[in-house]
Protein backbone atom coordinates (compact mmCIF):
# COMPACT_ATOMS: atom_id res chain seq x y z
CA UNK A 1 0.00 0.00 0.00
CA UNK A 2 1.01 3.60 -0.47
CA UNK A 3 -0.01 6.79 1.34
CA UNK A 4 -1.93 9.08 -1.06
CA UNK A 5 -0.37 12.13 0.59
CA UNK A 6 3.28 11.52 1.50
CA UNK A 7 3.61 8.53 -0.89
CA UNK A 8 5.48 6.34 1.60
CA UNK A 9 5.16 2.59 1.17
CA UNK A 10 3.23 0.91 3.95
CA UNK A 11 3.25 -2.84 4.60
CA UNK A 12 -0.17 -4.34 5.19
CA UNK A 13 -3.67 -3.42 4.07
CA UNK A 14 -6.37 -0.83 4.66
CA UNK A 15 -5.95 -1.15 8.40
CA UNK A 16 -2.31 -0.08 8.25
CA UNK A 17 -2.83 2.64 5.65
CA UNK A 18 -5.72 4.21 7.53
CA UNK A 19 -3.78 3.92 10.80
CA UNK A 20 -0.94 5.92 9.22
CA UNK A 21 -3.24 8.63 7.87
CA UNK A 22 -5.22 8.80 11.12
CA UNK A 23 -2.05 9.20 13.18
CA UNK A 24 -0.80 11.98 10.88
CA UNK A 25 -4.15 13.70 11.41
CA UNK A 26 -3.69 13.41 15.19
CA UNK A 27 -0.36 15.18 14.74
CA UNK A 28 -2.27 17.91 12.84
CA UNK A 29 -0.28 17.34 9.66
CA UNK A 30 -1.78 19.78 7.17
CA UNK A 31 -1.20 17.72 4.01
CA UNK A 32 -2.82 14.55 5.36
CA UNK A 33 -5.74 16.53 6.79
CA UNK A 34 -6.20 18.19 3.42
CA UNK A 35 -6.47 14.79 1.77
CA UNK A 36 -8.99 13.58 4.36
CA UNK A 37 -11.09 16.75 3.99
CA UNK A 38 -11.08 16.60 0.21
CA UNK A 39 -11.54 12.89 -0.41
CA UNK A 40 -12.89 11.19 2.72
CA UNK A 41 -14.93 13.49 4.95
CA UNK A 42 -14.68 16.78 6.78
CA UNK A 43 -16.25 15.27 9.89
CA UNK A 44 -14.08 13.55 12.45
CA UNK A 45 -14.88 9.91 13.06
CA UNK A 46 -13.54 7.17 15.30
CA UNK A 47 -10.46 5.35 14.06
CA UNK A 48 -12.52 2.23 13.23
CA UNK A 49 -15.05 4.24 11.27
CA UNK A 50 -12.22 6.04 9.49
CA UNK A 51 -10.75 2.72 8.32
CA UNK A 52 -14.11 1.80 6.76
CA UNK A 53 -14.32 5.16 4.98
CA UNK A 54 -10.76 4.89 3.64
CA UNK A 55 -11.51 1.42 2.33
CA UNK A 56 -14.62 2.77 0.60
CA UNK A 57 -12.58 5.51 -1.07
CA UNK A 58 -10.17 3.02 -2.61
CA UNK A 59 -12.16 -0.14 -3.18
CA UNK A 60 -13.10 -0.73 -6.82
CA UNK A 61 -13.26 -3.52 -9.36
CA UNK A 62 -13.08 -1.04 -12.23
CA UNK A 63 -9.95 1.10 -11.92
CA UNK A 64 -10.46 3.01 -15.16
CA UNK A 65 -13.93 4.21 -14.18
CA UNK A 66 -12.70 4.96 -10.66
CA UNK A 67 -9.99 7.25 -12.07
CA UNK A 68 -12.42 9.01 -14.40
CA UNK A 69 -14.98 9.54 -11.62
CA UNK A 70 -12.43 10.92 -9.18
CA UNK A 71 -10.99 13.17 -11.87
CA UNK A 72 -14.43 14.55 -12.69
CA UNK A 73 -15.15 15.08 -9.00
CA UNK A 74 -11.96 17.07 -8.67
CA UNK A 75 -11.97 19.22 -11.81
CA UNK A 76 -15.33 18.99 -13.61
CA UNK A 77 -17.90 19.02 -10.80
CA UNK A 78 -20.67 21.60 -10.53
CA UNK A 79 -17.92 23.88 -9.22
CA UNK A 80 -15.36 23.27 -11.96
CA UNK A 81 -11.73 24.18 -11.53
CA UNK A 82 -11.21 27.91 -11.95
CA UNK A 83 -8.89 27.38 -14.92
CA UNK A 84 -11.66 25.51 -16.75
CA UNK A 85 -14.04 28.40 -16.08
CA UNK A 86 -11.46 30.77 -17.57
CA UNK A 87 -10.99 28.46 -20.58
CA UNK A 88 -14.65 28.55 -21.61
CA UNK A 89 -13.98 32.02 -23.11
CA UNK A 90 -10.24 32.46 -22.62
CA UNK A 91 -8.64 35.89 -22.77
CA UNK A 92 -5.12 36.50 -24.05
CA UNK A 93 -3.67 36.59 -20.51
CA UNK A 94 -4.98 33.16 -19.62
CA UNK A 95 -3.63 31.73 -22.88
CA UNK A 96 -0.26 33.41 -22.35
CA UNK A 97 -0.09 32.05 -18.79
CA UNK A 98 -0.94 28.66 -20.25
CA UNK A 99 1.91 28.88 -22.77
CA UNK A 100 4.55 29.98 -20.23
CA UNK A 101 3.81 27.39 -17.55
CA UNK A 102 2.85 24.52 -19.86
CA UNK A 103 6.19 24.70 -21.62
CA UNK A 104 7.78 23.51 -18.36
CA UNK A 105 5.07 20.89 -17.86
CA UNK A 106 5.79 19.41 -21.29
CA UNK A 107 9.54 19.44 -20.70
CA UNK A 108 8.90 17.22 -17.69
CA UNK A 109 6.31 15.21 -19.60
CA UNK A 110 8.80 13.87 -22.10
CA UNK A 111 11.22 12.99 -19.29
CA UNK A 112 8.45 11.20 -17.39
CA UNK A 113 7.49 9.18 -20.48
CA UNK A 114 11.13 8.21 -20.93
CA UNK A 115 11.46 7.08 -17.33
CA UNK A 116 8.32 5.00 -17.68
CA UNK A 117 9.96 3.30 -20.68
CA UNK A 118 13.17 2.77 -18.71
CA UNK A 119 11.26 1.16 -15.84
CA UNK A 120 9.65 -1.66 -17.83
CA UNK A 121 10.33 -4.41 -20.35
CA UNK A 122 6.74 -4.55 -21.61
CA UNK A 123 6.95 -3.57 -25.26
CA UNK A 124 3.38 -2.33 -25.55
CA UNK A 125 4.27 0.26 -22.90
CA UNK A 126 7.37 1.27 -24.90
CA UNK A 127 5.28 1.70 -28.04
CA UNK A 128 2.62 3.67 -26.21
CA UNK A 129 5.10 6.06 -24.62
CA UNK A 130 7.15 6.55 -27.81
CA UNK A 131 3.99 7.42 -29.67
CA UNK A 132 3.11 9.87 -26.90
CA UNK A 133 6.56 11.49 -26.97
CA UNK A 134 6.29 11.96 -30.72
CA UNK A 135 2.91 13.64 -30.54
CA UNK A 136 3.62 15.77 -27.45
CA UNK A 137 7.23 16.73 -27.98
CA UNK A 138 8.79 15.73 -31.27
CA UNK A 139 6.16 15.78 -33.99
CA UNK A 140 6.63 14.10 -37.32
CA UNK A 141 8.39 16.01 -40.10
CA UNK A 142 5.96 16.88 -42.89
CA UNK A 143 3.05 15.14 -41.21
CA UNK A 144 2.17 16.89 -37.96
CA UNK A 145 3.80 19.31 -35.52
CA UNK A 146 4.36 18.41 -31.87
CA UNK A 147 1.91 19.60 -29.24
CA UNK A 148 4.81 21.57 -27.75
CA UNK A 149 5.43 23.40 -31.02
CA UNK A 150 1.75 24.31 -31.27
CA UNK A 151 1.87 25.61 -27.70
CA UNK A 152 4.82 27.88 -28.46
CA UNK A 153 3.05 29.17 -31.57
CA UNK A 154 -0.01 29.99 -29.49
CA UNK A 155 2.20 31.97 -27.08
CA UNK A 156 3.84 33.79 -29.98
CA UNK A 157 0.47 34.69 -31.48
CA UNK A 158 -0.20 36.72 -28.31
CA UNK A 159 3.16 38.47 -28.39
CA UNK A 160 5.40 36.18 -26.32
CA UNK A 161 8.87 35.45 -27.65
CA UNK A 162 10.36 31.97 -27.67
CA UNK A 163 13.33 33.31 -25.80
CA UNK A 164 11.16 34.72 -23.03
CA UNK A 165 9.14 31.51 -22.66
CA UNK A 166 12.34 29.48 -22.41
CA UNK A 167 14.06 31.90 -20.04
CA UNK A 168 11.15 32.45 -17.66
CA UNK A 169 11.41 30.31 -14.53
CA UNK A 170 8.16 28.47 -13.82
CA UNK A 171 6.11 29.58 -10.81
CA UNK A 172 6.61 27.74 -7.53
CA UNK A 173 3.52 25.47 -7.86
CA UNK A 174 4.70 24.40 -11.32
CA UNK A 175 8.19 23.63 -9.98
CA UNK A 176 6.69 21.66 -7.09
CA UNK A 177 4.43 19.66 -9.39
CA UNK A 178 7.18 18.96 -11.92
CA UNK A 179 9.50 17.74 -9.14
CA UNK A 180 6.79 15.45 -7.78
CA UNK A 181 6.10 13.91 -11.19
CA UNK A 182 9.83 13.46 -11.75
CA UNK A 183 10.18 11.76 -8.37
CA UNK A 184 7.24 9.40 -8.98
CA UNK A 185 8.32 8.37 -12.48
CA UNK A 186 11.97 7.99 -11.47
CA UNK A 187 11.43 5.97 -8.29
CA UNK A 188 8.13 4.11 -8.53
CA UNK A 189 6.91 1.31 -10.81
CA UNK A 190 6.18 2.18 -14.45
CA UNK A 191 2.46 1.69 -13.91
CA UNK A 192 2.41 4.23 -11.06
CA UNK A 193 4.35 6.64 -13.28
CA UNK A 194 1.77 6.15 -16.02
CA UNK A 195 -1.06 6.79 -13.57
CA UNK A 196 0.59 10.00 -12.36
CA UNK A 197 1.01 11.39 -15.87
CA UNK A 198 -1.56 9.97 -18.24
CA UNK A 199 -4.59 10.33 -15.97
CA UNK A 200 -4.00 14.09 -16.32
CA UNK A 201 -4.74 13.92 -20.04
CA UNK A 202 -8.37 13.45 -19.08
CA UNK A 203 -8.47 17.23 -18.62
CA UNK A 204 -8.69 17.76 -22.38
CA UNK A 205 -10.74 14.66 -23.17
CA UNK A 206 -13.85 15.83 -24.98
CA UNK A 207 -15.79 12.80 -23.77
CA UNK A 208 -15.70 14.03 -20.17
CA UNK A 209 -19.17 15.50 -20.58
CA UNK A 210 -20.48 12.05 -21.52
CA UNK A 211 -18.96 10.77 -18.27
CA UNK A 212 -20.80 13.43 -16.26
CA UNK A 213 -18.59 16.54 -16.40
CA UNK A 214 -20.45 19.84 -15.96
CA UNK A 215 -18.25 21.64 -18.53
CA UNK A 216 -15.71 20.73 -21.20
CA UNK A 217 -12.08 21.82 -21.28
CA UNK A 218 -13.24 24.80 -23.34
CA UNK A 219 -16.39 25.78 -25.17
CA UNK A 220 -15.93 24.35 -28.72
CA UNK A 221 -17.53 27.54 -30.06
CA UNK A 222 -14.15 29.29 -29.62
CA UNK A 223 -12.71 27.06 -32.35
CA UNK A 224 -14.98 28.87 -34.81
CA UNK A 225 -16.05 32.27 -33.53
CA UNK A 226 -12.78 34.14 -34.04
CA UNK A 227 -12.42 35.03 -30.35
CA UNK A 228 -8.96 33.42 -30.13
CA UNK A 229 -6.02 33.38 -32.56
CA UNK A 230 -5.71 30.79 -35.31
CA UNK A 231 -2.66 29.39 -33.50
CA UNK A 232 -4.80 28.88 -30.38
CA UNK A 233 -7.39 27.03 -32.43
CA UNK A 234 -4.63 24.82 -33.88
CA UNK A 235 -3.27 24.11 -30.40
CA UNK A 236 -6.61 23.40 -28.74
CA UNK A 237 -8.00 21.38 -31.63
CA UNK A 238 -4.96 19.12 -31.67
CA UNK A 239 -5.36 18.32 -27.98
CA UNK A 240 -9.12 18.06 -28.37
CA UNK A 241 -8.75 15.34 -30.97
CA UNK A 242 -5.56 13.58 -29.84
CA UNK A 243 -6.01 13.26 -26.11
CA UNK A 244 -9.11 11.09 -26.30
CA UNK A 245 -7.15 8.16 -27.67
CA UNK A 246 -4.11 8.97 -25.52
CA UNK A 247 -5.70 9.21 -22.14
CA UNK A 248 -8.13 6.37 -22.56
CA UNK A 249 -5.63 3.95 -24.09
CA UNK A 250 -3.34 4.79 -21.19
CA UNK A 251 -6.08 4.11 -18.65
CA UNK A 252 -6.65 0.70 -20.22
CA UNK A 253 -2.93 -0.08 -19.90
CA UNK A 254 -2.82 1.21 -16.32
CA UNK A 255 -5.81 -0.94 -15.39
CA UNK A 256 -4.31 -4.03 -17.03
CA UNK A 257 -0.86 -3.77 -15.47
CA UNK A 258 -2.01 -2.53 -12.06
CA UNK A 259 -4.09 -5.69 -11.75
CA UNK A 260 -1.37 -7.94 -13.10
CA UNK A 261 1.31 -6.48 -10.81
CA UNK A 262 -1.01 -6.15 -7.82
CA UNK A 263 -0.51 -2.38 -7.63
CA UNK A 264 -4.07 -1.07 -7.78
CA UNK A 265 -4.00 0.81 -4.46
CA UNK A 266 -0.53 2.18 -5.20
CA UNK A 267 -1.77 3.50 -8.55
CA UNK A 268 -4.73 5.14 -6.80
CA UNK A 269 -2.47 6.73 -4.18
CA UNK A 270 -0.16 8.19 -6.82
CA UNK A 271 -3.17 9.39 -8.79
CA UNK A 272 -4.47 11.30 -5.73
CA UNK A 273 -1.14 13.01 -5.23
CA UNK A 274 -0.82 13.81 -8.93
CA UNK A 275 -4.22 15.50 -9.20
CA UNK A 276 -3.43 17.65 -6.15
CA UNK A 277 -0.25 18.83 -7.88
CA UNK A 278 -2.14 19.33 -11.13
CA UNK A 279 -4.77 21.44 -9.35
CA UNK A 280 -2.06 23.80 -8.09
CA UNK A 281 -0.33 23.77 -11.46
CA UNK A 282 -3.54 24.85 -13.26
CA UNK A 283 -3.79 27.73 -10.80
CA UNK A 284 -0.22 28.68 -11.66
CA UNK A 285 -1.26 29.09 -15.31
CA UNK A 286 -3.84 31.63 -14.15
CA UNK A 287 -1.40 33.37 -11.83
CA UNK A 288 1.16 33.68 -14.63
CA UNK A 289 -1.49 35.21 -16.89
CA UNK A 290 -2.39 37.77 -14.22
CA UNK A 291 1.31 38.59 -13.76
CA UNK A 292 1.75 39.19 -17.48
CA UNK A 293 -1.42 41.32 -17.57
CA UNK A 294 -0.16 43.44 -14.66
CA UNK A 295 3.31 43.66 -16.17
CA UNK A 296 4.84 41.96 -13.12
CA UNK A 297 6.26 39.29 -15.31
CA UNK B 1 -13.67 36.57 16.36
CA UNK B 2 -16.68 34.45 15.42
CA UNK B 3 -17.40 32.76 12.10
CA UNK B 4 -20.32 30.77 10.72
CA UNK B 5 -18.15 27.65 11.02
CA UNK B 6 -19.37 26.73 14.46
CA UNK B 7 -18.62 23.00 14.46
CA UNK B 8 -14.97 22.93 13.44
CA UNK B 9 -12.11 24.75 11.79
CA UNK B 10 -12.63 28.51 11.64
CA UNK B 11 -11.89 28.48 7.91
CA UNK B 12 -13.19 25.17 6.52
CA UNK B 13 -15.36 23.81 9.37
CA UNK B 14 -13.59 20.42 9.29
CA UNK B 15 -13.39 18.66 12.61
CA UNK B 16 -10.09 16.85 12.04
CA UNK B 17 -6.78 17.87 13.56
CA UNK B 18 -6.36 20.44 16.28
CA UNK B 19 -4.44 23.63 15.73
CA UNK B 20 -4.93 26.77 17.76
CA UNK B 21 -3.85 30.25 16.83
CA UNK B 22 -4.47 33.63 18.37
CA UNK B 23 -6.29 35.86 15.90
CA UNK B 24 -6.98 39.40 17.11
CA UNK B 25 -6.66 38.33 20.74
CA UNK B 26 -9.00 35.32 20.39
CA UNK B 27 -7.68 31.79 20.52
CA UNK B 28 -9.21 30.16 17.44
CA UNK B 29 -9.47 26.51 16.45
CA UNK B 30 -8.30 25.35 13.00
CA UNK B 31 -7.90 21.88 11.48
CA UNK B 32 -4.29 22.63 10.46
CA UNK B 33 -1.69 25.36 10.20
CA UNK B 34 -2.54 26.04 6.54
CA UNK B 35 -6.15 26.94 7.36
CA UNK B 36 -4.83 29.16 10.18
CA UNK B 37 -2.39 30.86 7.77
CA UNK B 38 -5.14 31.48 5.24
CA UNK B 39 -7.50 32.85 7.88
CA UNK B 40 -4.84 35.12 9.36
CA UNK B 41 -3.84 36.51 5.96
CA UNK B 42 -7.52 36.99 5.08
CA UNK B 43 -8.08 39.01 8.28
CA UNK B 44 -5.06 41.20 7.44
CA UNK B 45 -6.36 41.78 3.92
CA UNK B 46 -9.85 42.71 5.17
CA UNK B 47 -8.36 45.20 7.63
CA UNK B 48 -6.11 46.62 4.93
CA UNK B 49 -9.08 47.04 2.56
CA UNK B 50 -11.44 48.59 5.14
CA UNK B 51 -9.16 50.39 7.58
CA UNK B 52 -10.95 48.56 10.43
CA UNK B 53 -9.09 47.92 13.66
CA UNK B 54 -11.14 44.83 14.52
CA UNK B 55 -13.52 42.32 12.94
CA UNK B 56 -16.43 40.88 14.95
CA UNK B 57 -17.71 38.21 12.64
CA UNK B 58 -16.92 36.54 9.30
CA UNK B 59 -19.34 34.55 7.20
CA UNK B 60 -17.59 32.19 4.75
CA UNK B 61 -19.29 30.30 1.92
CA UNK B 62 -17.64 28.10 -0.70
CA UNK B 63 -14.66 25.79 -0.65
CA UNK B 64 -10.99 25.48 -1.56
CA UNK B 65 -11.73 24.76 -5.20
CA UNK B 66 -14.21 27.45 -6.22
CA UNK B 67 -12.94 29.91 -3.61
CA UNK B 68 -14.83 31.53 -0.73
CA UNK B 69 -17.46 34.27 -0.88
CA UNK B 70 -17.31 36.11 2.43
CA UNK B 71 -18.80 38.89 4.47
CA UNK B 72 -16.95 40.45 7.39
CA UNK B 73 -18.71 42.60 9.99
CA UNK B 74 -17.43 45.25 12.33
CA UNK B 75 -20.27 46.69 14.42
CA UNK B 76 -22.78 48.02 11.88
CA UNK B 77 -20.30 47.95 9.00
CA UNK B 78 -20.01 45.11 6.53
CA UNK B 79 -17.47 44.20 3.83
CA UNK B 80 -18.07 41.61 1.12
CA UNK B 81 -15.14 39.89 -0.58
CA UNK B 82 -13.98 36.77 -2.36
CA UNK B 83 -10.71 34.88 -2.21
CA UNK B 84 -8.96 31.76 -3.50
CA UNK B 85 -5.65 30.23 -2.49
CA UNK B 86 -3.26 27.50 -3.52
CA UNK B 87 -3.36 24.39 -1.34
CA UNK B 88 -0.29 25.63 0.56
CA UNK B 89 -2.26 28.71 1.57
CA UNK B 90 -0.70 31.25 -0.79
CA UNK B 91 -3.33 33.70 -2.06
CA UNK B 92 -4.23 33.66 -5.75
CA UNK B 93 -7.11 36.15 -5.60
CA UNK B 94 -8.57 38.52 -3.01
CA UNK B 95 -11.18 40.95 -4.25
CA UNK B 96 -13.98 43.16 -2.99
CA UNK B 97 -17.45 42.02 -4.04
ZN1 LIG C 1 1.38 9.75 4.58
ZN1 LIG D 1 -9.50 23.83 8.02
Amino acid sequence: MRCPTCLIHIDGGYHEISEHIFSMQEKTDADHITWINRYVSRNRTTEDEFEKLVKQVFETDDLKTWIIRKFIGKFFSKNPHYFLLKMQRPDRWTLLGYAYEHHHFLKQWVKSCSMIIANTDFEEIHHYEIDNIISEWHGEEGRFPAHHELLLKMGKSYGATLEDIYNTEPLEPTIHAVKTWDYICRNFSFVEGMAAMHSLELIANRKMKDYGASVGYFDPVILKDGSVTKETVDFLREGYEADVSHSEAALDLIEKYAARLNLVQEVQAVFFRSIEEFDNYLNARIERGVMIENEQH
Amino acid sequence: MKTNNTEGCGLCNATWGEYWREIDGDNMYFCCNICADIFETMVDKVKESTGWKKIDYVELNGNYSSGRECEARNGEDSFKYYFRTYSNGKFITFEKR
